[in-house]
């Protein structure tokens, strides 16, 4: 059981039965510059979907509280319509989509990054324009008041206040991004985990690798919601 | 000079304003009064473009709040307003507050900005609370730099919607002596306020408001001596039972 299926492919087939043998943390030590590589793979994609979908986020979120009927209408369909779909199926989507669009083969990094972004700007979008409203209405009316212009009492007085009502919200959704970028693993970008599953190919030390991997996930998401609960904490006794 | 030309408005089929005409000329000192939802707050919206109306138009010096063609940004800059629940930035110091606006929308200097600044602190009595954050400050302290951060734009009229209602019995005092002071100076003003102490020391005019219409208007002393009309005999009755 544990070696069949999609992920242990490469290190299942014709083995027959598994050998129960004894744990060799060895095999990590042997492949440690390998694997950093990878778990580097998946910093890189994170920050870039985390980065990009924040600023397309506000973007997207700024256009849904448009007064102008045709830009809130399609901006909220692509919202509602990338928050419906699998990130799996947005990530094939581009791998498979992106080729025939600018007419030659994408690398698949970008390709990956391209479905990240766009995927994470939707579910930003939507914290952000939640934060943007939970700021009472009276703020920017004092700001207009003052002869602000609206893109002015949004950028000084509005978002850096949303933004801090945001913040936890904000960690939250970037905790979950770099979990998910181990799903750029479909489309062969050489992420952490698909990093430990070439070298399982090679040295069939599943149990050691893969626990090495989720370790290192659970001591960078861990520490990020520790992070993320201080913080709110700490606002709470603010208020 | 205001003029509001026969404005009427609606939210949805609930008529808020009713053929509003008035005039307010230079340096006046208009108050107006009236029971909640009687359209004062909404009407003081209008005059600065943060409300629109479905009729009438409204000239502030000339030019028309109405007219799509006019840069409501610029019009604002000469219209300073004061808010009942004081609407500071809480992220921002009492002196970010009061800068904010001429740094970036008249684009003064900072140094230039940050003096001006202490001097209106000054004006309201509040100086060395410059720096504390409006959280810091009690309501009363945080009215003034409201008002200050008005003045730091150099309006030539001011409004105010309500400004001491959320405020303490015991820092009203200090908010209208810096209106009382800011009226004797000759500044163009219109108050929505139930303070008749203010309204019987300073207004040239005082507007009785209900049902989204001008019932009544008269000079000061006769509004308080002989009200026209039931609704506002009962009105004040009300409001000096209360004070």
């Amino acid at each position: 059981m544990l070696r069949s299926g999609f992920l242990f492919r490469g290190s299942s087939y014709g083995r027959g039965k598994i050998k129960v043998r004894g744990f060799d943390w060895k095999v990590i030590q042997n492949n440690l510059p390998f694997l950093l590589q990878g778990l580097l793979t998946t910093f890189q994609l994170a920050a870039i979907a985390i980065g990009g979908g924040l600023l397309l986020g506000t973007v997207l979120a700024v256009a849904r509280l448009s007064s102008r009927r045709f830009i809130y209408a399609a901006v909220t369909l692509l919202i509602h319509l990338l928050r419906s779909l699998p990130l799996i199926l947005v990530i094939f989507w581009f791998y498979f989509f992106m080729p025939i669009l600018i007419g030659r083969p994408l690398n698949d990094f970008l390709s990956a990054s391209i479905a990240f972004i766009i995927f994470e700007a939707a579910h930003f979008a939507e914290i952000i324009r939640a934060g943007i409203q939970s700021i009472s209405k009276g703020q920017m009316q004092a700001s207009l008041s003052t002869g602000l212009s609206y893109p002015q009492s949004m950028l000084y007085v509005v978002i850096p206040q949303a933004l801090r009502n945001m913040i936890p919200s904000l960690l939250t959704q970037s905790v979950v991004i770099f979990q998910d970028t181990s799903l750029a693993f479909v489309i062969g970008v050489k992420e952490f985990l698909r990093s430990a599953n070439i070298v399982d190919a090679r040295e069939v030390r599943s149990l050691e690798l893969y626990s090495f991997v989720g370790i290192v996930y659970f001591i960078f998401c861990f520490s990020m919601s520790r992070i993320t609960k201080r913080w709110e904490k700490k606002k709470r006794s603010k208020v | 000079m205001i003029e509001i030309q026969n404005v009427s408005k609606w939210f949805g089929k609930f008529m808020v304003l009713d053929s509003i005409n008035e005039v307010i000329h230079r340096n006046q000192v208009v108050v107006i009064c009236g029971p909640s939802g009687s359209g004062k707050s909404t009407l003081l919206k209008c005059i600065n473009g943060l409300e629109s109306f479905q009729e009438g138009d409204i000239i502030v010096d000339g030019v028309s709040v109405r007219d799509k063609s006019t840069d409501l940004n610029k019009l604002r800059q000469n219209i300073g307003k004061v808010f009942q629940k004081f609407e500071l930035y809480p992220h921002m110091s009492a002196l970010q507050n009061i800068t904010l606006a001429p740094i970036r929308a008249k684009k003064i200097r900072k140094s230039d900005a940050e003096q001006k600044a202490f001097a209106l602190l000054e004006r309201v009595g509040i100086r060395d609370q410059a720096h504390k954050y409006p959280g810091e400050l009690s309501g009363g302290q945080q009215q003034r730099v409201a008002i200050a951060r008005a003045l730091a734009m150099e309006p030539q009229i001011m409004l105010f919607d309500e400004p001491t209602s959320a405020l303490d019995p015991e820092m009203i005092k200090e908010v209208l002596d810096v209106m009382i002071d800011l009226a004797k100076t000759g500044m163009t003003m219109i108050v929505v306020t139930h303070e008749m102490n203010f309204a019987r020391e300073v207004a040239d005019e005082i507007i009785f408001m209900d049902g989204g219409r001008i019932v009544e208007r008269a000079t000061d002393s006769a509004f308080f001596e002989n009200p026209k009309t039931d609704r506002a005999k009962d009105f004040l009755s009300k409001i000096f039972a209360v004070g």
